[in-house]
Formats: structure tokens, C-alpha cells, sequence
């Protein structure tokens, strides 16, 4: 049998219906853990950030405004509660990545997990509005006018952002050697 | 030489399988001739490659269940939660809020000379004062534990005399938690809750038992007024039966 859509549920959980709500927190739960992990690079952060999100979508259940899909809302949601915490602890700065770099040389080859921890630390040495652009297209796999619906920008801004932030990203990578 | 940021947006438009045929057939000629272009598109390819290969972590097991029992009762539509509800859904807040909500809800002193009376059980109707320990009492151990029964994290916290054994954790259903320890200087001194339903807890020499049910936010405070080490056993139940059991050990600084 098919699940019920968002929307649906959404409707089931405004009704009281905290089964499907749970139904959502299923659905959403990983997506909405790893945009916040990659936005932190903490899990305990991710973790607390996913449990405020989920909190915040059910005391505002009757805030949402079912012309925008539930995933753009709450992705939104996951997004503005990471930077809250970068502002909160001061992190809002890209991180300097120089300390990685002198680790190893480009000649050196990465490993699955080097590359993904390098990965990683590029992400964190980019600007964080460059950053939730690269996380909603690389991994959450928004489209373009997914991005401009969460984000609330045009889509121009959507691809001029995600253009920089990849040629961000690169130079970042070949900087700490693992691209 | 710079490359067109015509061009640049082609290929990224490419690699994103957002590009029209008469666009793709500039972009190839362009190609064709430009080896610095060749080299960024490629690039671009091998950079997306990566980043769209990089797999999704796991979310702690326990989240959903931290989530569900974190709801408040009904939804905004039929009640907002007060100032303090929302305080207490801050996770951030929510270990300093321990100690001072433990004043405003329940709180046992007991004194050594009642233990040494006696056992005595439930005690969560008595009532006394607190002292402010708040963040001033740092974990010198710590338990992560994830079973199908009951996830969480037990931490053990110094502010001498005291030792508090400071538990979050989420269950499945009733589960007792037993705390024992072998030395009888240490005393059961004191219990504050985050929450103030759903509670009980009994005292019978060197053994704690605490029922929990559901998410719940409890510190137990034991007197150690020598500093000593100290090991204490946990033991989790369910129905009477075993499902989990870890050491927590204190070693004086």
C-alpha cells in the first residue's frame, strides 16, 4: 500500500493525528539530520538541531502554508536552525583550513574516508549561504527551483550561487590535496 | 586566460542535466577547442562525482523516539505551549534547566540518618531544598547507550561533596533502573526530575531504583564526602527482565 503524501499527513497532523506526523519524522528524519550535520559538522549538533526542527514543525503546524511543499518548509527550517547555532557559537566564519592542508600533500592518494572528511572540511572553509546551496543540490537533491522555493531566491541566484560555490569548493580541495 | 562566463554556466548547467540541445552543441564545439576549458569541466564533473557519491549518515537510533516523547500533548492549533515549555524544548537548555526545575517540581534531600534507619520507598513526595551545583559540575564519566528498549546517555558529575549521576534518556515503555554501589560512606542524598509526572523512585541501602517511562531528564545526587572512587553498577529492566547493564566509574582527581 502507498504511503500518504506530505501533504496529507500534513493535513492528518493539524487534525491531531500524531501518527502521521511520526510518518514524517520517519521520512525526514535522515535528510533533515545530514543537511544539519553538514552545515555543523557535529553530530551532536545535528542531533540537537533535528530534534528543534521537528519540534518547531509541530508547534507551528497551523503557520504552515500549504502553497510551498512540506520538504521546502522544513528544510528551511533545518537551515535556519543550523546557522542559528554557527551565529550562536560563533562559527559563522568559514573555516581555515590551512591546518588541513599542511597535512597532506596533493601527491598523496585520499582515502574513501580522508576524501569524505576532506570533503567536508572544504564545505566548512565556504561561506554558509554557499554551503546550504551545495547541501540541498549534492545531498538532499533538490532541483534548481526546489533550492529557489527553500531558499526564497530566483533561480538565477540559485545557479549563479551553486556555480560559485563549486568553484569554491574545488579550489578547496585541491588546497588540502584531496581532489 | 579566463573563461567565458558563458561557457563556465554551460558546463555546470550541463552537469546538472539542465541544458537545452543548441546549448550542449555550443558547449561541445566550445570544448573541442579550448584544452582549459576541457580541464574545468572536467573538474566540475569529477568535483559533483564526489560530492553526489558522498553516502548519508545514519541518524542517532533513539532521534525519532527523542522526538516523539519530546511533543507536547496537543498541537499549537489547540493550545500553545507556555514560555517555560519552550524554554525546555531548547536542547541546549535543557541539562542547566535540570537543576532549576528540579526546584520548582520535585526534590528529596534525604539525609544520611534516614537511610541509615532504614529502607524507605517512594519518595518522591518529599520535598526540600536545593542546592545550586547548575554547570558548575563537570561529567568525569559518561555512558552512551542505544537499545530497542531504552537509548540515551548517563553522566556522572562531580561538585564535591556530591556526585550526581545525571540521566537522559528515552524508553520504549517502564523500565527500572537500578544504581548500586558497595561503599556504605557513600549516601542516596537527593533527586531532582525535569518533569513531574511518571515518577518514582526507592532507596534501600546502597541501591537506587528509578522507574522511567517514556523521555525523562533525572539527577540523582549521592554524598561522597571523601572523594572516593566509586563504582556504580546501572542495571536496566524491562518487565522485570534485564536489557542493559554498564558501569559508571569515579576516580578522585
Amino acid at each position: 500500500m502507498n504511503e500518504p503524501d506530505d501533504t496529507t499527513l500534513m493535513e492528518q497532523c493539524i487534525n491531531g493525528n500524531r501518527q502521521a506526523f511520526e510518518t514524517l519524522l520517519v521520512r525526514y528524519e535522515k535528510p533533515v539530520y545530514n543537511a544539519a550535520y553538514r552545515m555543523l559538522h557535529s553530530r551532536d549538533d545535528a542531533r540537537d538541531v533535528t530534534q528543534t526542527v521537528f519540534l518547531k514543525v509541530y508547534e507551528n503546524l497551523d503557520h504552515y502554508d500549504p502553497k510551498y511543499r512540506f520538504f521546502s518548509w522544513i528544510y528551511r527550517i533545518a537551515l535556519n536552525e543550523s546557522i542559528n547555532v554557527l551565529k550562536k557559537t560563533n562559527r559563522m566564519e568559514p573555516l581555515d583550513t590551512d591546518a588541513v592542508s599542511q597535512t597532506r600533500g596533493p601527491e598523496q592518494q585520499a582515502t574513501s574516508e580522508q576524501l569524505s572528511e576532506g570533503v567536508q572540511m572544504a564545505l566548512m572553509a565556504i561561506n554558509s549561504d554557499y554551503r546550504a546551496i551545495v547541501i540541498l543540490k549534492h545531498f538532499l537533491g533538490c532541483s534548481y527551483s526546489e533550492i529557489s522555493e527553500i531558499l526564497d531566491v530566483p533561480e538565477k541566484t540559485v545557479k549563479s550561487r551553486l556555480y560559485t560555490a563549486r568553484q569554491l569548493l574545488r579550489e578547496q580541495l585541491e588546497r588540502n590535496g584531496t581532489h | 586566460m579566463a573563461i567565458d562566463e558563458k561557457y563556465l554556466e554551460l558546463i555546470n548547467a550541463d552537469i546538472d542535466g539542465d541544458i537545452r540541445p543548441e546549448e550542449k552543441a555550443e558547449l561541445e564545439a566550445f570544448l573541442a577547442e579550448n584544452a582549459e576549458g576541457r580541464a574545468l569541466s572536467e573538474g566540475f564533473q569529477s568535483l559533483c562525482s564526489t560530492l553526489d557519491a558522498e553516502d548519508l549518515l545514519e541518524p542517532p537510533t533513539h532521534l525519532k523516539h527523542v522526538v516523539m516523547n519530546s511533543l507536547p500533548k496537543t498541537a499549537s492549533r489547540t493550545k500553545t505551549p507556555g514560555n517555560l515549555l519552550s524554554i525546555f524544548s531548547i536542547p541546549a537548555l535543557r541539562y542547566a534547566a535540570v537543576f532549576a526545575t528540579g526546584v520548582i517540581t520535585t526534590f528529596v534531600v534525604v539525609d544520611s540518618g534516614q537511610l541509615q534507619q532504614g529502607a524507605f520507598n517512594d519518595v518522591t513526595g518529599l520535598v526540600g531544598t536545593m542546592s545550586e551545583y547548575g554547570d558548575a559540575a563537570p561529567g568525569v564519566a559518561s555512558l552512551r547507550f542505544n537499545k530497542a528498549a531504552i537509548a540515551g546517555t548517563v553522566t556522572l558529575r562531580r561538585a564535591d561533596p556530591i556526585l550526581i549521576i545525571d540521566f537522559d534518556v528515552s524508553t520504549n515503555g517502564p523500565i527500572d533502573i537500578v544504581a548500586s554501589y558497595e561503599d556504605k560512606t557513600v549516601w542516596f542524598n537527593g533527586f531532582a526530575q525535569l518533569e513531574s509526572t511518571g515518577t518514582s523512585i526507592s532507596a534501600d541501602g546502597n541501591h537506587i531504583r528509578i522507574q522511567v517511562d517514556g523521555k525523562r531528564r533525572y539527577a540523582v545526587y549521592l554524598h561522597n564526602s571523601g572523594s572516593r572512587n566509586l563504582s556504580i553498577k546501572l542495571q536496566f529492566f524491562a518487565n522485570g527482565e534485564p536489557v542493559h547493564q554498564a558501569m559508571l566509574e569515579y576516580e578522585q582527581p
